[in-house]
This record gives C-alpha cells, structure tokens and sequence, in this order.
C-alpha cells in the first residue's frame, strides 16, 4: 500500500546524484594519490589520517542520506478514509502547545498529514517531518535521515576545506614545478572544493541555522513561522540535541510479516451495564420483546434479562415496557437511581416485591444511570403498569418504548423516581389492592433485586393481577404502606394515570385528588407526582398517591421534585408528541371538570405547581397514554397517538372516573370519573404529563366501563381516588377535600420528591 | 459426495470484520508519539473504557520511553558514528527494541482482552503511527456452514472465523 506504483526507471533523475558522487569519490581518491604522500611525508603522516576520516565520514553519511528511509508514510488503507476522502475538509486543525496547526487532507496518501509533513512530488510520498527533496542524494530528506544529511553536509564541508587547504599547501610548496604531474592534479583537485565551495558551506550554515530554531527547510522557504511561534521548538539547545542525538526513528514502510494469529471467536464478552447505562429490558412477554438497551455497557445483562421476560406474567410485560424504555435513554438512570433510592427505602421500606422485574431493572439502572429523565421516564411507565394493574389485558400494548424513555428520566429527577414511577405504576396495578403504597417501588427492593428476578413471575402477580410497584420492587412490601401511598407522587395507582408520568400524575393527581376530597375516599395514597419516582412511592400501594393524604413534607417534596421533573420532561419532551397531548389532556380535563369532583379549580393550583416535572415524562406520556389505554382496554392506538382521542376518551373516561372518584374507593363508578376529573384538571401544568394521565384515565374509565372488571373495578373501589389507586385510607388520614385547592401543603417524600397536597 | 457434516465447530458463531475505529494521535505536545486517550463512542458497549484507556496508556509510555532522548541515545549516536554506521547492521536500536515490546505487548492485549470482545488492536507502526486501529468483529451467529468453510482459520494475518460469510 505505501508505495506508488507505476514507477519507471528515470535516468535523469539520477544525474544530480551520480555527479555528486563521482567528483566526491573521484576528487577525494586523487587527492590522496597525488596530495597526501608528500603531506604524510613532508608535514605529518596524520594529515592523510585525519582526511581519511573525515572523508570517511562524509560518505557514510552520504549513504545514510541517500539510501535510508526518509520516514514514509505508508498510504492508508480504505477503512481509514472512507469518511474522509470525498466530504473531508480540506484541512484539519490541531492544536500542538497552544498553536493551531493546520494539517491538509492528502489525496495520495488518504490521510490527513500529521504535522511537519509534507507529500513529496518526486517521491510520490508524505514524508515525516518532510525538510526537502535532495536531487544530490536523490532522496528526500525527512526525521529518519535528517541527522545523517545534516552531518553529510558539516562533513563535506570540513571535507572541502581540507582537501582545498592541503591541497593549496602542497601546490605552494610546488609552485616551480606547477607542470609536474602532481601538482596539476592537485590544482584540478583544489578547484572542484574551491568552485563548490560556497555553495555547500551555504548550504551548511543554512541547515545549521534550522537546526538551531528547529524547522525544516519546508517550513522555512514557506514561511510557516514567519513573525509566528514555532511549535516545534525546544530551545536552541534542545533542538541541537534532537537533531543530533534523537534515537533513530522507526521505519513505518515495514515488509507485512507474519503476525500470529489471533483467533476472534463469538460469543464476544460484552461489558458489564455500568452504572452508567442503564438498560432496562422491558419484557413484554413477546409483545414488546425488545429490549431497549441504553448505551451502557451492559447489555449483556439487558440480554439476559430480556429471556426472563417471556415467562413473566402479562402483568410483568407492563413493567417490561417500562424498563425498556428506560433503556432508550442511555441507561444513565441506571446509576443514577440508585443513589436515589435509598432515599425512597427510608420511606417505603416495604415495598411489596416488586411486580414487574422491569421496573427494578430499570430502576436499577436508573439509579445507576445519570440521567434522571430516562429514569424519570422508565418510572412513569412503570408506573403506568401499575395501574394497570389490570391483570394484563393490556400489558401486551404497552410497548411502550417512549414509556421506558420517559422512565429513565424520571428516575434521575427524582431521586427515588425510577422507584416511585414503578411503584406508582405497581400501585396502581395494585391500586386496587394495596394500600397504594408507592412504597412498592422502593429502591431499596429495586436495587437489591436482580434485573432478573424481579421480572419473576411471582412478584409481578402478586397483586391482583396488577403491577404494582410495590410487588415489583420490593417483594416484601407490605400493602400496608399507605401512609406512603400518599407521598407517591402521584402513583397512577389510582389506576387512571399512566404510570409513565410520574410527575404529571402529580399534577393530576393534585385535582384528583382534591377531587377525591370531595368524594370522599381520597386515599391520600400517592402523591400525584408519579413522575418523581421517588421515594414517596415507598408504599406500592395500588392506591394511587393523593395529595391529600400527603404530609406536607412530602408534599413540599413533591412539589420540588414535579418542578425539577417538569423541567427535565421539557427537555425530554421537545420532540415528542406531547404537545398536542398537552393541549388534548388540558382540554380533556378542564373538560373534566364536570365530573362531579370538585372543580378542576381545586386542582389546577396543585397541578399547575407540578408542571415543571412533566418534561421528563413527556416522552412517557405518549406512552403512559398509550399504556394506559393499552390497560384498560385496547385503546392502544387511540390512546396513543391521537391527543384527540385521548382527550375524548379522557373525557368520557374522566367522566367515569370522576365517577369512580366520587364513589370513592367504594364506588367505581363515581371514583373512576371524580378520579379522573381531578387529573385532568391539573393538567394545564403538567401538560407533559397529562396525555399519561389522560391515557390512564382513559383505559381506567374503559376498564371500568367496559369491563366493570374486576381487576378495574376492584381496585377501583378500593381505592382509587384520583385514578390513584386506592390509598390507604389510613395513611393519610385526611381525605382529600374539595377544598383542598386552596391549600397546597408541600411534602417530601421519600427520595426527597416533593408533593404537594392539596388540603 | 457425502452429506456434509456439519459438526459443532461449524455450527458455532464466526465472527467478521464489522467496522473499524481509530484512535488518533494526540499532538499536542509536539511531534511526539502520543494517542488520544479520548475514548471512541463505537466501542462503547464493546469494551469497559478503562481498559482501552489502559492499553492506550501503556503504549503511550512505551513510545515515550522510545523517543527519549537521553544517555542511550548518545551512545548509539557516537557508536554509530564511529563505526560509519555498520553497527547499524548487526545491532538493533533501542526504538526498534521497544517497538518489539510494543507488538508483544500488543498481541498479549489482543489474546487477553480484545479478542475476546471480538476486537482487535492493530500496530499502530503498520499504519505509519498515525492511528491505532481497532477492528471490531460482528458476530454474525451463522449457523451451519459446509464443512471445509468451517470455521477454521481463515486465511489473512489474524484469523477470523469467517465461516458464515464463506459459506455464503
């Protein structure tokens, strides 16, 4: 590769070169025959010693110059310039100890020239610290055979003078005898020294001026430094010392040998999911098969997780979806949620196994992760699952890809997000049941679970049929965690929501919340901000998180932690859908407001306090709303893409769950719309999330509609409040009042999410 | 003809030659020989980037260690120029000496750790220093392949199985 072909044999060019040669070796052998018998006998047998030498020396270093290898490049293989040679620029800059250099695309050669290199017409080759072509030597004069040229030239110039000198003293001594034989060689001798003289020495001053200031005779006839800093430069001394006494470079046109061989055999060892990356696989039982590795370096443990996930149970397949798509985003949530999650364990410490191994996953990754939007995200959708908690009916449709990316993020956000989006979504699953802890999703159980195990079928069923947080993330979590229901944040327990929007579930929740005040059984179970995944969702109660029943601590949590989230979520969301959604959800709900809960007047304070945290759902949103829909009745696909639908939908589902709602945990009917109505209404602020919501609510209202089922219905009455699911009535104590929009109590929940409950 | 047989070693995975990242060089000292450390987003899920840092590293010191200019380096200079030169014939220089180390070291790296990654370190000297090169093998989990196209080694410097593609 490195050498140009098509060479053909050029007398010419060997002229300079064999002239050079012949009056060196010519003059300097008829000097010592006819000048230095009489010098070794008249002044000293050392002259012809010393001029031997010398003259020793300057042909090996003519040699060295002529016949090593300046330093050239090999031409570089296809691969390398496949990007390069037709859409490459020009040049290319670098930066060597602050001066920009500039290195020019050759076409040649198929690279950029490293600096100080130059492509040599003659040669047909870039050279490495290309100085110039020599036609004397008839080479080019590059880093490997600089020193020896620079040395020829000192030699040859002491040389000459040498010969010009000795030669003169034995012409002196002969001047009467000028004819003799001797004398006129030495006379023709002394002239070729004496007419090359002053070019040689010139050029030799020349090159010792280079070497002295460190360029190259390119640099220098260019003008490359000129009035500029030479980057190249160590210092007079330095660059004395480099030219001089650099070790000698390495030749790079090497013959291929043999190199032993290397056996690259599959399966290939793929790096461990570093906390980084957070790949959370989403078994969709088949369904959503696909595993949604984020970048991390774990797919290996993605892929192995992903087998588990068929023999999950339907229920497992919504959290599948969720840590899928926490895998889009790259995995930073991982890592990131972790750390969170403790945060969430203070809270929720029992959390029930977690119903969908996915959402440990991705909560692990999540916490592993650096991103707390994918987590956020991933939580959202986990979220969603819980409330569908239905048993699986619309597990299938979650596939919920944008769900998983709306997790991730999530996670991040909120500390404890990842966690609480799952146990919101657990909750929900299990809203009816449980106590609508969000606790389910505790970190705790999400981290120390295995990605794998928590995808075990009997975690996921261990609600009703429904993914709970609680189940999927903390096996051990005991319903009874509604007290912590209410710092979900918003767990979609209620059934309604998306899980996937954590935060705007929040926000919905927030009205439904007030809602459900108004209709009585608030379970105050789960902050609405399902979104904040956090730490509030320790108890993984079904129930939905409310607002109401949230401490003000977490309430105030809450609040933050929507704020934060929303501002991911805005991030996260640019590109997606959600603003049509935001814009249906919003109408959906300021529609709700008949529900029959209290105005969405009560909400909007508390929901508009949460829209910040939406954008990290937003993404989720798309798919909470799709997964909503997937759950409660194969809304699937006009849940998910038409903000239109889903807002009709959500109308007609806020409608019954607003029914629902009123009904209280008791009542489907009135709970499901007062649920929802309360959702919706926040919605302005939590626009991202609202679609989720409006989703959620919209498969809440179908499964209760429709079925009346009893995986809907019997959460329902349980619990779901604002499509949260059912919260401990216990937990929190107060239900939620109508009024409850006029005092939006902050609280912290686990992992530091705010909430903000009405009162 | 026989049916063909199709053993297990035919019926594994072969890897082939997927794409190719490069590590450039990092000049921002000079001329000297140095590789970015930076690590290359491709080989992300490929490798851990503490372990490319690493060998990048390693061969970073070695080329250093190379081109220092110091006491050794006077040596040979005076050495050779004594002997115009010939001791360049039966001697080898010390770059050349650290050269070998570096291709030793980076076959080792190879065997150890890029392999198998189905990666593979190529000298960067091959390539005129500019790049180190690293070829990241696919598995294409091929599999059956006729027999003779098993996936013995393949024919080019490192062998690959390239089974499924021969067998294409």
């Amino acid at each position: 590769m490195p050498d140009s072909t098509g060479k053909r044999f050029k007398p010419t060019k060997y002229i300079p070169v064999s002239t050079a040669a012949t009056l060196l070796v010519g003059s300097t052998t008829l000097f010592f025959v006819f000048t230095c018998p009489w010098l070794a006998k008249v002044i000293s047998p050392a002259v012809p010693l010393y001029n031997g030498v010398v003259f020793l020396f300057v042909l090996a270093n003519f040699s060295m110059a002529t016949f090593m290898d300046p330093g050239v490049y090999p031409r570089a293989d296809e691969d390398e310039d496949k990007d390069d040679d037709f859409r490459a620029p020009l040049y290319k800059n670098v930066e060597i100890k602050g001066i920009q250099v500039r290195m020019k695309w050759c076409a040649t050669c198929h690279f950029y020239r490293p600096p100080r290199c130059s492509h040599c017409s003659v040669c047909d080759n870039c050279v490495e610290d290309f100085d110039h072509h020599c036609p004397w030597v008839n080479n080019c004069i590059g880093r490997r055979n600089y020193r020896y040229f620079f040395l020829f030239l000192l030699s040859l110039s002491v040389h000459m003078i040498n010969v010009f000198s000795f030669g003169l003293i034995f012409v002196l001594h002969h001047r009467e005898r000028l004819s003799a034989l001797h004398t006129t060689v030495t006379l023709v001798v002394m002239c070729i020294p004496g007419l090359f003289f002053i070019p040689v020495v010139g050029l030799t001053g020349f090159h010792m001026v280079l070497v002295a200031r460190g360029r190259t005779t390119n640099e220098q006839v260019t003008g490359k430094f000129r009035g500029g800093v030479n980057p190249f430069t160590k210092g007079c001394c330095g660059n004395v010392e480099y030219v001089l006494c650099s070790p000698l470079a390495p030749r790079y046109m090497l013959d291929p040998r043999k190199k032993p061989h290397i056996k690259i055999q599959p399966p290939f060892i793929r790096p461990d999911l570093s906390d980084r990356q957070i790949t959370i696989k989403v078994s969709d039982n088949g369904i959503h098969g696909t595993i949604v590795s984020s970048k991390s370096k774990n797919s290996l443990d993605v892929l192995d997780e992903k087998e588990i996930q068929p023999p999950l149970p339907p229920k497992a397949d919504r959290y599948n979806f969720k840590s899928q798509l926490t895998s889009t985003e790259d995995g930073s949530l991982s890592g990131k949620t972790h750390p969170s999650t403790p945060a969430m364990y203070k809270y929720r410490p029992s959390f029930s196994t977690m119903p969908k191994v996915h959402y440990h996953n991705s909560r692990e990754k999540i916490m592993m992760g650096e991103e707390r939007k994918t987590s956020a995200i991933l939580e959202e959708g986990v979220r969603g699952h819980d409330y569908r908690s239905e048993p699986n009916l619309d597990l299938p449709e979650y596939t919920n890809a944008p769900l998983h990316r709306t997790f991730q993020s999530s996670p991040l956000q909120l500390d404890a997000d990842p966690v609480n989006s799952r146990s919101l979504s657990l909750k929900q699953a299990q809203r009816r049941s449980e106590k609508g802890h969000l606790t389910g999703l505790q970190p705790q159980t999400v981290t120390s679970t295995p990605y794998k195990s928590v995808f075990s079928p009997n975690t996921l069923s261990n609600r009703n049929g429904s993914l709970s947080y609680d189940s999927l993330l903390n096996p051990s979590i005991s319903p009874g965690n509604a007290s912590e229901c209410m710092a979900h944040r918003g767990m979609p327990s209620m059934g309604f929501h998306s899980p996937y929007l954590p935060t705007k579930m929040c926000h919905i929740r927030e009205p439904e919340i007030q809602r459900q005040q108004v209709t009585t059984t608030y379970s105050p179970v789960m902050p609405v901000r399902v979104g904040r995944q956090s730490p509030h969702q320790r108890d993984r109660d079904p129930s939905p998180v409310r607002y109401d029943n949230l401490s003000q601590t977490i309430m105030a949590s809450i609040q933050e932690r929507k704020e934060m989230e929303e501002r991911e979520k805005r991030h996260m969301f640019h590109g997606r859908s959600q603003p049509h959604i935001y814009a249906q959800d919003s109408g959906v709900f300021d529609g709700a407001g008949g529900y029959g809960l209290p105005p969405s007047g009560c909400y909007p304070d508390g929901t508009r306090s949460r829209g910040p945290t939406p954008p990290a759902y937003s993404g989720s949103r798309d798919n909470l709303m799709g997964v909503g829909l997937v759950n409660y009745g194969q809304r699937t696909p006009v849940l998910r893409h038409g903000g239109s639908t889903m807002g009709r939908a959500l109308r007609t589902s806020s409608t019954s769950l607003h029914t629902d709602h009123s009904s209280s945990n008791s009542s489907q009917g009135r709970a499901t719309e007062g649920y929802r109505s309360p959702t919706h209404q926040p919605h302005s602020p939590i626009v991202p999330r609202s679609p989720s919501y409006s989703h959620y609510k919209l498969s809440y209202m179908n499964a209760l509609e429709r079925t009346d089922s009893p995986r809907l219905g019997a959460p329902r009455e349980t619990k779901i409040v604002n499509g949260q699911r059912d919260c401990h009535p216990g937990a929190h104590g107060t239900p939620l009042s109508p009024s409850r929009h006029n005092n939006v109590k902050k609280m912290t929940g686990i992992g530091g999410t705010t909430y903000e409950i009405s009162v | 003809m026989a049916t063909e047989f199709h053993n297990l070693q035919e019926l594994r995975h072969s890897a082939s030659l997927a794409t190719r990242v490069f590590v450039q060089r990092d000049y921002s000292e000079g001329t000297v020989c140095r590789f970015q450390s930076k690590f290359p987003s491709e080989l992300d899920n490929r490798i851990e980037r503490s372990l490319l840092e690493e060998t990048v590293k390693t061969l970073n010191s070695y080329y250093t260690e190379a081109e220092k200019i110091g006491g050794q380096s006077y040596m040979e200079g005076c050495l050779a120029c004594a002997t115009a030169y010939f001791v360049f014939l039966c001697m080898e220089t010390r770059y050349e000496k650290v050269l070998k180390k570096i291709s030793g070291y980076i076959q080792e790296q190879n065997e150890k750790i890029y392999a198998p990654r189905g990666l593979l370190l190529t000298d960067p000297i091959e390539r005129g220093m500019r790049v180190l090169e690293i070829s990241v093998f696919e598995d294409h989990g091929c599999s059956s392949s006729s027999p003779s196209s098993s996936s013995s080694s393949s024919s080019s410097s490192s062998s690959m199985s390239s089974a499924c593609s021969a067998a294409r």
